[in-house]
């Protein structure tokens, strides 16, 4: 018995080894799926649906609102810095070389950095010929960007703005091109019109629920849309019901392009109470 | 709400490896993991222990009833045999033949009863190697039927916990419930990767120690025969 049972001990050890091994070497990764999320929330906000009349004065298009895209990366930011710095060592044994790469890149995070004028203040454009002004500043807006460690090209759940805004860090099996404003704006405005909220919800309540939607090419919706995360509550059924409902009654939903269906055929939207009732 | 999920959501997809499942579950599961564990340590002992008994104890029994029927005199098997007597069989020819035996070497010849008493004395032996050959197979049947339920009891456990994650985030997404849920399941995969083995050698020991009783019986029966044939031509 005493043989008997070291040999099973063994090959259980052998066996747990054996897992451990084959598990630790093939981790899972999970893609995260590719999809364009929508908030139902505010559509005013951004745009609104009015007719448009053909003597108007012409307007200068209002730029998206960006300024939920990801931010661009502090460490891309020292970039530049560090070989400003070796270039100025080496400008004191040579004559100062005609530094197109560091200004190519300089330019490229300013251009980056237009749409916030937070940044855009902290870094004048200053040639490379003066270093001690490119010392590294104490900047607690920078200290709280160097710490954080998130991916770079994690999806901006739930924003408004899909990646496809920030020209640097797409995703890594990203295959966006652009939904153009109007047609996720048309798209909600649509869905705004038939959504009935579950009656008797307090509407200030941080009641929200996330579907996820599939299309078909011809706009219609593909298969039961799923409830990806919603708030626990009571309502929580009745909200993600009739987020279902709204979706399955407005299709098909004509305003996206067939062209552009490899972005649109994966949405989430996000239906929120607070913001739908205004509470 | 979503800064949360995206945090969680990195670190549960690279940490489903089995330790850290087994080191971020709650004690009570993991004390039902370490269970299940011995006690699946313990099944396949008594199976690898019962697997060569058997086979010796079923290779001793061809060897004996070629012995026996090959028309060597019993007398003789009795002198080879009873200084290390051994099991099943052999035991059994030596306690009948002893008890014969007995009845002859006194004074007092005392026929009236032998055929009683060596089947009594017979009875017992098998019960005793029936006994010998049943030890520790309870252990088996306990862990095939209790197993399940064990690792269940942790299951459940687990799937508290994770709803105790969600009450406590107020969120529902997969993030934050499926890392309780994968280490919930886990107590019940071991559960079953004890049990089912447990059940599988419990049936085929059961199946195994029925035949050789039964072979052990006829035995017994065809020995008492022959020697009732011998007690009727001597008295």
């Amino acid at each position: 018995m005493r043989i008997a049972s070291v040999v099973s001990a063994t090959l259980h050890g052998a066996f747990l080894l054996w897992a451990v091994l084959s598990f630790s070497s093939r981790p899972f990764e999970v893609t995260p799926a590719e999809s364009l999320p929508v908030d139902l929330v505010n559509i005013e906000d951004f745009q609104k649906m009015t007719k448009g009349a053909k003597d108007a004065p012409k307007k200068e298009e209002p730029a998206p609102l960006v300024e939920k895209v990801e931010p661009p990366k502090p460490v891309e930011e020292q970039k530049p810095k560090v070989e400003k710095k070796e270039v100025k060592t080496e400008k004191e044994s040579a004559p100062p070389p005609p530094q197109q790469q560091p200004d190519a890149i300089a330019d490229q995070i300013k251009k980056m950095e237009q749409p916030k004028e937070a940044k855009a203040e902290q870094k004048p454009p200053t040639p490379p010929k003066k270093p001690e002004k490119q010392q590294p500043k104490f900047d607690a807006d920078k200290i709280a960007a160097l710490l954080d460690k998130r991916d770079p090209t994690r999806n901006a759940a739930a924003d408004i703005a899909p990646s496809s805004n920030s020209p640097g860090l797409g995703a890594a099996r990203g295959n966006d091109k652009q939904l153009s404003m109007t047609e996720l704006a048309a798209f909600k405005e649509r869905l705004k019109q038939c959504w009935n909220p579950p009656v008797g919800a307090d509407p200030n309540a941080r009641l929200y629920v996330v579907m996820r939607v599939m299309f078909n090419k011809n706009g219609t919706v593909m298969r039961d849309p799923a409830l990806v995360e919603g708030t626990a509550s009571n309502f929580g059924p009745a909200l993600a019901d009739s987020g279902r409902r709204a979706l399955l009654r407005c299709q098909p939903y004509t305003m996206f392009k067939p062209e552009t269906y490899e972005i649109w055929k994966d949405i989430e939207v996000k239906f929120d109470l607070q913001e739908m009732l205004g509470g | 709400m979503n800064q949360v999920a995206q945090s969680v959501l990195p670190m549960t997809s690279a940490d489903l490896s089995l330790f850290t499942l087994f080191w971020h579950a709650h004690w009570i599961v993991k004390a039902v993991m370490i269970g299940l564990l011995v006690c699946s340590v313990w099944v396949w002992a008594i199976a690898i222990d019962k697997t060569v008994l058997y086979a010796r104890s079923r290779r001793a029994m061809d060897s004996f009833e070629q012995a026996f029927w090959s028309g060597q005199s019993l007398e003789e098997l009795y002198r080879s045999l009873s200084s290390r007597p051994g099991h099943s069989m052999g035991a059994l020819f030596v306690a009948a033949m002893r008890e014969w035996k007995r009845s002859f070497e006194g004074s007092s010849r005392s026929f009236a009863g032998l055929q009683t008493r060596i089947e009594k004395v017979m009875d017992v032996t098998i019960a005793r190697e029936v006994e010998r050959l049943e030890k520790r197979l309870l252990v088996l049947a306990t862990v095939g039927s209790a197993g399940p339920f064990i690792g269940l009891f942790g299951t459940v456990w687990g799937i508290m916990t994770s709803f105790q994650s969600i009450a406590a985030s107020k969120n529902t997404s997969l993030a934050v419930v499926a890392p309780g849920i994968a280490e919930a399941l886990f107590a019940t995969a071991i559960g079953l990767i004890a049990a089912i083995p447990a059940t599988i050698f419990y049936n085929k020991f059961a199946g195994e120690v029925n035949k050789q009783t039964q072979r052990l019986e006829g035995f017994a029966d065809e020995f008492a025969a022959i020697l009732s044939r011998q007690i009727d031509e001597r008295g």
